[in-house]
């Protein structure tokens, strides 16, 4: 449902002929004789009309605007010459009068007055017309509006993204147009007069229209007067309550008048709203192209709402044929493709169809009492159900928490029989216990009275006593020797370490058997000296049982002499064997000795063999860390010699920066001083020319301010580390020029003073540009206010 | 010659004012994009044959509507014949989103005996650089509705087929499977018929060979 711009229709003057602008009285001669004082006052009333309209200040712009691009009226001022046709110029007088008195013709021509809206308002007259018809003359609230529009409305953003899509192929309501501009302000004016109704999407073609016709201040006062007394402003509420009305009582028209229309809507699901909300919203401004629908609008102003009842059922009605033919999509289609463009050829048709339909006024009104009952009822049911909806919602928890209580008492029953049967058995073992128990006490009763008839059951209780005792003891004494084991292992264990802990244990087993068998040696020697001894005394008691015979036998024959001279001798060596034999085993015994010791002293030399070799080993190890130690030393003595030979070169470059940059700083602070005589001169200079010398002043002090700078960076610079690369006597200065003083050299991009960046540059550079080379300045003779101590001064690459 | 298809679903797209939802159908249905177009006076038609598989067609029947409040007493009326729903919001525009919550609560509340199938999509997607609602928190209310959501934009027609074919295609599943029932005097859902006509000159020609031999 797109509104068109299409080429305007019934107002266009049939004529081509050159059209003589109307600037004055002065008639054409082509139609002198119809000329007559009526003329020649409608005239003048038409000049002064305009001369308002015009001295209004916002209307000028509208006016241009609304003039040059209505499409529902011809542009061209043409039309106000008398080369009109003559009908036109019939009417143009007539409306002129009509005008001029309009009060009187309100009161007692309203039916000529209708008939004449019905046919058309001419253009030209359209906005004071429409005025006229809703009394919107002289409103106070006319002054409000500028006010209004200073304030800020909730709605404005809502306003804001609607105006965009208003009109929108319509050359007045472009883009940034001054048409979107004054109906995004006559809508926010209208919000914030009807806070109730505030803005409602359809209004704003109203509003367009009006716009096209009039400027804003009368636009806004004409929409005002219809949203109150046309209906509107009820359509538009938020409840829109109104609609639903317009819709019922328009339903009931089809059904009255075309009732096999009506029938088939009904087969059709096809509701009213589907096609007819915006008939009644924008008055037909969706539906029909321009020139229709103003006019449609026209008889609106005249008539009210009745209008569009009228027109929708004419447009039903001239529709019937293919509609019944066509199922709900079908019929959409239709409206919204075919329909719009049924009165292209012209508008009367379809009012005059508008005015052969039945309108009943008085049954409008009963519709709308009805209608009332019905909504009140469906408010009531509504209300209703909800009510319901609610209970149902509640029963429906109760039901579930109903049931899931079922459940649970289920539940709780099963459990409680199970528990009843545990109870039960239970119950049952104890009492088996306590019957068990009663026996027992009872055989224990049975036994405590026995011990009075028998003796050795009461001993057995004491002997059981007694060899509880025992076992106590046996076990202590046990306990006692196995800690006495355990002692006796650790102290083996003791002994181990200690015996481990000897440096040469391998020999303790050697020692041991040798200790043995010396021992045993001693043993035989021992042995083998006292037989010796035993041997020795009796041989001695021998000798002296010998001299005991021979003293009593020496008085025996010289025979006897010898055998006994014989023994003696025998006796004799016989001692002396003994005595060898002895010395024999004493050498002996003094060899196992010798041999011991022997033994003794080899396993010490041993024992200090292997000592002396551990710590010849370490003493290797020592030796070999301390000479790394050493090379590690030596390293580190290199290093710090390098160090310290770097950064002596570091404080001779350091200060041969420091003096370059003093050299700078004061070349700089001789140029200050040249740039403060040449701001002298300058300041003479301008006031002699009358110039803006307060820009050349500005402009020096600038530059000034940027040496100032340029020195405090490098101070700066001074305190800054040095880098451990660098160039020897590299020192370069950058100055950042201000603003447009960049030109074609090289080294004015780079712009952080990093030293690194300038390596390939070389030679010291100052340079200097001086804002006024500047092609924007104005008024100033350029070359007379020029520096040209920089340029000198500079040294390029 | 009536096209031949399966069911007719009657979908209704609803959202906040200015979120799309005309230039989305159009794009739709009219494969163009219109920078700027009326607002949306009461409720706007348009419908459009969807190929869900290869021989199976729905026909779409949409209702546009329109998104200033007020319009809300006209536009309920609608919801109840509908079976499927788009539920438009714009990226770029917070209020629209969170206003999804009412949409879905009003098409809810006037829907019932019956329920619509929704699909949450966040419309306008190729203005990045303006987004005030992410994907995911976009999907992440979706899911917690039950419907599936879908990023669109009509003017670089992103993802616009796939909106309405994925709904579509839930809707069918639906019906097929039985959940959502044919009824009489219920708009929402009406089945196609497959004429008899289009086999008629077969038939007519085959038996006409017949009689030859």
């Amino acid at each position: 449902m797109a509104s068109q711009v299409a080429t305007p229709s019934s107002l266009q003057t049939p004529t081509t002929s050159s059209s003589t602008s109307l600037s004055s009285p002065a008639l054409s001669p082509s139609s002198p004789a119809q000329l007559s004082p009526d003329d020649v006052e409608l005239l003048a009333k038409l000049e002064e009309q305009n001369r308002l309209l015009e001295t209004d200040s916002k209307s000028l712009r509208s006016m241009n605007g609304s003039r040059r691009n209505s499409g529902s009226s011809l542009v061209s001022s043409s039309s106000a010459s008398s080369n009109l046709s003559h009908l036109e110029e019939d009417t143009w007088i007539l409306w002129g009068r009509i005008v001029n008195e309009w009060e009187e013709v309100r009161k007692k021509k309203e039916k000529q007055l209708k008939d004449l809206v019905r046919k058309g308002i001419p253009h030209h007259f359209r906005a004071i017309v429409w005025q006229l018809l809703c009394n919107a003359q002289n409103m106070p609230i006319k002054d409000q509006y500028s006010e209004l529009l200073k304030m800020t409305s909730p709605c404005e953003k809502l306003i804001r993204r609607d105006i965009a899509r208003t009109y929108p192929e319509h050359e007045f309501f472009k883009e940034d147009s001054l048409g979107q501009e004054v109906l995004f302000n006559v809508m926010k004016a209208y919000s914030l007069v009807d806070r109730e109704v505030g803005y409602c999407q359809g209004s704003a073609f109203i509003v367009g229209l009006l716009l096209m016709q009039m400027p804003e201040e009368e636009a806004f006062c004409v929409f005002v007067k219809l949203m109150q007394d046309y209906r509107l402003r009820e359509l538009f509420k938020p409840s829109m309550a109104e609609l639903g009305l317009c819709m019922y009582q328009f339903e009931s028209m089809i059904q009255e008048q075309l009732p096999e229309l009506h029938m088939h809507f009904q087969a059709q699901s096809f509701h009213t709203s589907m096609y007819a909300s915006s008939w009644f919203l924008t008055i037909f401004l969706t539906s029909y192209p321009l020139p229709v629908a103003t006019r449609i609008f026209d008889i609106f102003m005249c008539e009210g709402l009745e209008i569009v009842f009228r027109v929708g059922l004419a447009i039903l009605q001239m529709n019937q044929a293919e509609l019944i033919q066509l199922d709900m999509e079908g019929m959409l289609q239709h409206f919204q493709k075919v329909i719009p463009h049924q009165f292209d050829s012209g508008p009367d048709k379809v009012i005059q169809a508008a005015y052969q339909v039945k309108y009943n006024a008085k049954k409008m009104k009963k519709l709308e009492k009805e209608y009332t009952t019905i909504k009140t009822k469906e408010m009531e049911e509504q209300v209703e159900i909800k009510r319901l909806r609610t209970e149902n919602r509640l029963l429906k928890q109760r039901i579930d928490t109903l049931e899931k209580g079922q459940v649970t008492r289920a539940q709780e029953a099963e459990e409680n029989y199970l528990v009843k049967r545990e109870l039960a058995t239970v119950k049952q073992q104890s009492e088996e216990a306590t019957a068990q128990l009663e026996r027992a006490r009872k055989t224990i009763r049975q036994l405590q009275q026995q011990p009075l008839a028998k003796g050795p059951p009461r001993f057995s209780e004491e002997s059981v006593l007694q060899l509880e005792k025992e076992l106590v003891q046996a076990r202590l004494k046990e306990a006692e020797s196995q800690c006495a084991l355990k002692e006796m292992q650790d102290k083996i264990l003791d002994m181990e370490k200690r015996n481990s802990s000897l440096p040469d244990d391998t020999n303790v087993a050697r020692l041991q058997d040798e200790l043995i068998g010396v021992k045993l040696r001693e043993a035989e020697a021992l042995t083998g000296l006292k037989e010796l001894r035993q041997q020795v005394r009796d041989l001695e008691e021998h000798w002296q049982r010998h001299l005991a015979r021979t003293a009593s036998r020496w008085k025996d024959s010289p025979k006897k002499n010898t055998l006994s001279e014989l023994q003696d001798e025998l006796m004799s060596v016989r001692l002396r064997e003994a005595e060898v034999q002895a010395e024999l085993r004493e050498t002996r015994q003094r060899l196992l000795e010798m041999e011991t010791q022997n033994q003794i002293h080899s396993n010490q030399l041993r024992r200090a063999e292997q000592e002396s070799r551990c710590l010849q080993e370490r003493v290797q190890t020592l030796t070999t860390q301390n000479k790394d130690l050493n090379v590690q030393l030596q390293e580190i003595k290199r290093r710090q010699a390098e160090i310290e030979c770097k950064s002596k070169e570091e404080v001779m470059a350091v200060r041969l920066r420091e003096a370059d940059n003093i050299a700078a700083m004061a070349e700089l602070q001789q140029q200050i001083s040249e740039l403060e005589i040449q701001k002298e001169e300058g300041k003479v200079q301008g006031q002699l020319n009358h110039t803006d010398s307060s820009q050349y002043i500005r402009d020096l002090k600038d530059q000034i301010s940027e040496l100032k700078q340029e020195i405090c960076c490098l101070k700066g610079q001074k305190g800054l580390v040095s880098q451990p690369t660098f160039d020897g006597i590299h020192i370069v200065n950058h100055y950042i020029g201000v603003g447009e003083s960049y030109q074609s050299s090289d080294d004015d991009g780079a712009k952080d003073p990093d030293l690194q960046s300038l390596q390939p540059r070389s030679g010291g550079r100052i340079r200097l540009r001086a804002k006024l080379e500047d092609t924007d300045s104005d008024e100033e003779d350029g070359d007379a206010l020029r520096l040209s101590v920089p340029q000198s001064k500079s040294t390029t690459v | 010659m009536e096209t031949i298809w399966l069911y007719q679903f009657r979908l209704i797209v609803i959202g906040d004012s200015t979120v799309g939802k005309s230039c989305l159908i159009r794009r739709f249905t009219e494969g163009r994009f219109a920078q700027v177009s009326d607002p949306t006076v009461g409720v706007d038609f348009f419908s459009r044959l969807v190929e869900i598989e290869p021989g199976k067609r729905i026909k779409l029947q949409i209702w546009d509507t329109a998104g200033q409040e007020r319009f809300r007493s006209i536009t309920r009326a609608y919801y109840r014949n509908s079976v499927g729903g788009l539920l438009l919001f714009d990226i770029t525009n917070r209020r629209s989103f969170q206003n999804v919550h009412n949409w879905l609560e009003e098409a809810r509340s006037h829907v019932q005996p019956h329920s619509i199938v929704f699909l949450l999509v966040g419309h306008k997607c190729d203005l990045e650089a303006q987004r005030q609602v992410t994907q995911h928190e976009a999907e992440k209310l979706a899911g917690a509705y039950g419907m599936r959501y879908v990023e669109t934009s009509a003017r670089d027609a992103i993802n616009v087929e796939k909106a309405f074919v994925d709904l579509t295609r839930e809707i069918f599943e639906l019906v097929r499977s039985g959940d959502i029932q044919i009824q009489d005097g219920w708009e929402g859902v009406k089945s196609g018929f497959v004429p008899n006509m289009v086999h008629s000159s077969e038939e007519v020609t085959k038996g006409s060979r017949q009689c030859f031999c």
